[in-house]
Parts: structure tokens; C-alpha cells; sequence
């Protein structure tokens, strides 16, 4: 058994990364179809968004870059068709200027797919400079900050402006985060200031942090992942690409903890030998 | 039914994507040319991108073009050059590269310290200290339609009891990093407590950490797959069996070449 142990606690780590390499390609390509529940802190989002009436003003902030995407871009893509869906106007914006042309496309190819209108229905306004002031700019003329959108059409007069001077106008925010410059930069600078109703949609790195801002009420949803935008294709009854990785996520997982099992049983059977820890 | 025809540029995006994504992955085996070839266009390829859009976003769009409308409108106003001072600021933090003037640049980040203090720290200390003090002492006992009441329900984070398990965390965990006195007697069981709690607060952090490594890695294998398929040319298919031959070459030629330096 010591050997056996012994052999197991020195493996390849080569022979791990196959075994997480099966455990996301078989479910990808054979899906189990395992039951997603909805936590309510994604149910309050949807529940906001649901509950507003048509033409509202609905802000998406895509504060990520690619190196997200996975995560994030099914947060935007359901948001973006729930949305539409509702037939709310939806102003768009990124603080992460890689993320520029990865959150235009999203949006076209979600505008595109809903036979929304540019400039009519929505409208995304690109990167700016600023961070934090520039959601102070936003919060006192969004025409000022943003003189004209990404495609560089002139934002004064776009009808999916019509009756929006500030942010004080927005009557929903979403801001789908991938590190500091997103969630609680547009709760500091942004909620706290220009009072209105604010979410998050977060990657899983970022997302426990952010539940104390959940719980005091600074934000009144959180899409945590993978899962979360797993959850809210669930709500608005569409599946996507995030349900389909959720398999994927529970096997690798069930791997994972097995892993971890085996190390400290195998720990166990070894602790005492010479040169291990007693 | 043929599949549809994609446009040559998706299937282009779609061979670079795959390939990269594999010389990347090529890591796990063990650092390799590949790699190397793969890191190094991801971070110029970055970089690019970013100088371009700054120059178009910052340069023409909110300087250059501005500038030339208001000056070309009316070229007596002292507003019409309102956005030179930005613009010599910024011209001020370029002067560090020649340090015989590089002390014009302590005015630049001057004013983006000042600033930047005078706007987030009261923005800060009403978001992060304040809500979350008002949030951490919650009243126990509420006043319902049915009297006093203290709620008991686990699942709600507004009942009494969390509220009471939050109080005790707060506190034991601000006691633990609380080091003027000794942790002995009542003060390590507090001491204590507060350890356990920020490890069940890590053990979360590193719960959802390891969940979105994985489904960043989900991601890569969705496209790796969407990529295999006969639209895309086979691309994934082709291009592992490139990487893999390419390794194998490479092993063969390191291992080779080692033999040799030994035997001289």
C-alpha cells in the first residue's frame, strides 16, 4: 500500500492534466444534461430587468477583456437577449480597452440575432480614458464624455439617447467585471453618486469579494461565472454556451475534489516516513 | 446538406486562434519554441492594439479632433484652447525620458495625485467603510406585523442569526490582526475563531478561483472543438498534429544535440 502510495504521490503531473483534459472534452461532446438551479442573487437581476418597462434606459458595462471571455461573454450575450428581448433601449461602454472590439462584436452579433438597430436601440459607446472620472463625466453629461460612439456617429440626437443627459437618466446598470476597474468602481463613482439601481456580473476570481457589497444592498444582483450566465440562460429560457460548459465545469470538479481526497489520504498512509512530515 | 460557407477571414481567425491556443497549451508538456512563439505574439499583438486605439480614442478623438473644431470656429476664444492644458500636462509626464527638464513632470502627476485623492477618498470611505459598518451592525430584533421578531433563517442574510455570525467574524478576525496585546487566554480563542473564519473565507476565494480557471480552459476546448470541425478546414485536427510533430522534432533534436555536447 506505502508503495503504491508512494508511486501515486510522485505521478507525472502530466498524467493530471490529461485526466482535467477528459473531464472537459467528454462532456462537451457527450452532454449529461445535469440540472442547473437558480440562486437568487442572479433571480434578482433578472427579476429588475424583467420588471422594467419598454424603451428604459438599460446600461451594459463590459469592464473585461478576452482574456475572460469565456466567463463573461455569456453574462453579456444573455443579459444583451433578455434586454432586447424586454425592448429596452441598452447603452453600452468598456473601461478595459482591450476589450473594445470583443464587446462591439457581441453586440452586433446580439443586436443582429434580436433585428435590433444601431443607434436606435442601442448603442455602444467604446472605450474612453478616466476609470473613475470618467464615470464622474457620465454622471454629469454623457454627451460630453462620449461626443460620439464607437462607430464614431454623433451621440447628440441618437434617438436611443432621446431624454438621457447623465447617468442620473439610467434606470438599470450592469457592469460585467473582470477585475478592479468595473463593479465597484461604478458603485463609487457611479451608485453612490448618481443614484441608480446597479448589478454586477463577475468572474469567479473577483466574485466572493463581492458579496459583501451584495448583502448590504450596494448592489442588488451578482452573476458569479460560468454558473451564473449558466443560470440567467436558464431564466430567460435560452440556452447557450454556458450551459453547455456546465457539465464540463461539475465533471472537472468531481475530478478535482477526488484529487484532493486521494492526496491526503495517500498523505496519510505516508505521513511518519523518513524525510516526509510527522 | 453542404455545410454553409464561411467567410476566408473567420476561417483564417479560426486557424490562428487554434493554433496559438495549442502552442500555448504546448506549455503543460514543457517550456518549448512553440510557446515562446505564441507569448510573444499575444503580448506585442496587445500592445499594438492598445497604442493604436489610444492614438485613435485619446489623440484624434478627444484632443486633436475637438481642438481643431472649437479653433477653427473661433480662433479669438480663449475657451477654443481650453484643451491644450490636458494636453501640455500630458506632454509634461513625456518629459521623465529627458531628464535635463524631467521635473515638468512632478506638475502632471501632481495634479493626477491631488485629483485622484480628492475625488476617491471620500467616494471610498462612504462605499467601503461606511455602507459596510452600517450593513455589519444590523438591528437583531426587528419590528414585523406579528411584534418583535428575530429571524432564524440561515438562507436569509438579513436574520438575526447571520447577523450574529457576521458580528462574531468581523470581530474575531479584526482581533486576530490586532497584535498590541498577547493572544493568551480569552484573547487566542477569539484569536482562534477569527482564524477559522478567514479560512473558510479563502477556502471560498480559492473555490471560485479554481472554478473559473476551469471554465476559461472550458472555453478554449468549446472553440478547439467548434474549431475541428470540416467549416473550419479541420483546423484544430491539423494543427495538433503539427504541434505534437513539431514537439517530437523538437525533443528529438534537444536530446540529440545534448548527447552530442556530452560526448564531446
Amino acid at each position: 500500500m506505502k508503495s503504491f502510495a508512494r508511486r501515486m504521490i510522485g505521478i507525472d503531473r502530466r498524467i493530471i492534466f490529461l485526466l482535467i483534459a477528459a473531464a472537459i472534452l467528454l462532456p462537451l461532446l457527450k452532454p449529461f444534461g445535469l440540472p442547473i438551479k437558480v440562486s437568487p442573487e442572479v433571480k434578482a437581476v433578472y427579476d429588475y430587468i424583467e420588471a422594467m418597462p419598454e424603451r428604459s434606459v438599460f446600461f451594459l458595462s463590459f469592464d473585461f477583456d478576452p482574456s475572460s471571455k469565456p466567463e463573461l461573454e455569456p453574462q453579456a450575450v444573455a443579459l444583451l437577449r433578455h434586454a432586447f428581448r424586454k425592448n429596452l433601449r441598452v447603452i453600452g461602454m468598456t473601461h478595459w480597452l482591450t476589450g473594445t472590439g470583443l464587446a462591439d462584436g457581441v453586440f452586433s452579433q446580439v443586436a443582429a440575432e434580436m433585428d435590433k438597430e444601431r443607434g436606435k436601440d442601442y448603442v455602444f459607446l467604446g472605450w474612453s480614458p478616466g476609470g473613475g472620472a470618467l464615470i464622474i463625466s457620465l454622471g454629469q453629461d454623457l454627451y460630453k464624455a462620449f461626443p460620439s460612439d464607437y462607430s464614431k456617429t454623433p451621440t447628440p440626437g441618437m434617438p436611443v439617447l432621446e431624454g438621457v443627459r447623465n447617468l442620473r437618466d439610467v434606470h438599470y446598470m450592469v457592469s460585467l467585471a473582470a477585475g478592479g476597474a468595473g463593479i465597484e468602481m461604478w458603485y463609487v463613482f457611479g451608485k453612490d453618486k448618481y443614484r441608480f439601481e446597479m448589478a454586477g456580473g463577475a468572474t469567479g476570481v473577483i466574485a466572493p469579494g463581492l458579496y459583501p457589497f451584495l448583502r448590504s444592498g450596494q448592489i442588488n444582483g451578482l452573476i458569479g461565472g460560468l454558473q451564473g450566465a449558466a443560470e440567467y440562460e436558464t431564466l430567460i429560457g435560452r440556452k447557450g454556451t454556458a450551459t453547455a460548459g456546465m457539465d464540463a465545469q461539475s465533471a472537472t470538479h468531481f475530478v478535482i475534489i477526488v484529487l484532493v481526497l486521494l492526496c491526503n489520504v495517500f498523505y496519510f498512509i505516508l505521513r511518519g516516513e523518513k524525510g516526509r512530515p510527522r | 446538406m453542404p455545410e454553409a460557407m464561411l467567410p476566408t477571414e473567420v476561417v483564417l481567425g479560426a486557424w490562428v486562434a487554434a493554433g496559438l491556443t495549442l502552442f500555448i497549451y504546448s506549455f503543460l508538456y514543457k517550456d518549448n519554441p512553440l510557446f515562446k512563439l505564441g507569448e510573444h505574439l499575444y503580448v506585442g499583438i496587445s500592445v499594438g492594439y492598445s497604442v493604436v486605439l489610444v492614438w485613435h480614442t485619446v489623440f484624434l478623438r478627444l484632443l486633436w479632433e475637438p481642438l481643431k473644431k472649437s479653433v477653427g470656429e473661433a480662433p479669438a476664444s480663449p475657451d477654443s484652447y481650453v484643451l491644450l492644458i490636458p494636453a501640455t500636462l500630458g506632454l509634461f509626464m513625456l518629459t521623465r525620458f529627458i531628464p535635463q527638464i524631467g521635473w515638468l513632470s512632478r506638475i502632471a502627476f501632481a495634479f493626477v495625485v491631488g485629483f485622484g485623492s480628492g475625488v476617491a477618498i471620500p467616494r471610498a470611505i462612504s462605499s467601503y467603510i461606511l455602507k459596510q459598518i452600517e450593513d455589519t451592525v444590523n438591528p437583531l430584533i426587528t419590528m414585523g406585523a406579528n411584534g418583535l421578531s428575530m429571524g432564524v433563517d440561515l438562507s436569509s442574510p438579513q436574520s438575526g442569526i447571520n447577523t450574529i455570525i457576521l458580528l462574531i467574524g468581523v470581530v474575531s478576525v479584526l482581533f486576530y490582526f490586532f497584535f498590541s496585546i498577547e493572544h493568551s487566554g480569552p484573547g487566542m480563542v477569539t484569536a482562534r475563531v477569527g482564524i477559522y473564519f478567514l479560512m473558510i473565507a479563502f477556502g471560498a476565494a480559492f473555490g471560485y478561483t479554481v472554478m473559473s480557471r476551469m471554465s476559461l480552459l472550458i472555453g478554449r476546448f468549446r472553440d478547439l472543438i467548434t474549431f475541428a470541425g470540416a467549416a473550419y478546414g479541420y483546423a484544430t485536427l491539423i494543427l495538433l498534429a503539427v504541434t505534437v510533430l513539431s514537439l517530437v522534432g523538437w525533443e528529438a533534436a534537444t536530446r540529440r544535440k545534448g548527447g552530442e555536447s556530452t560526448g564531446a
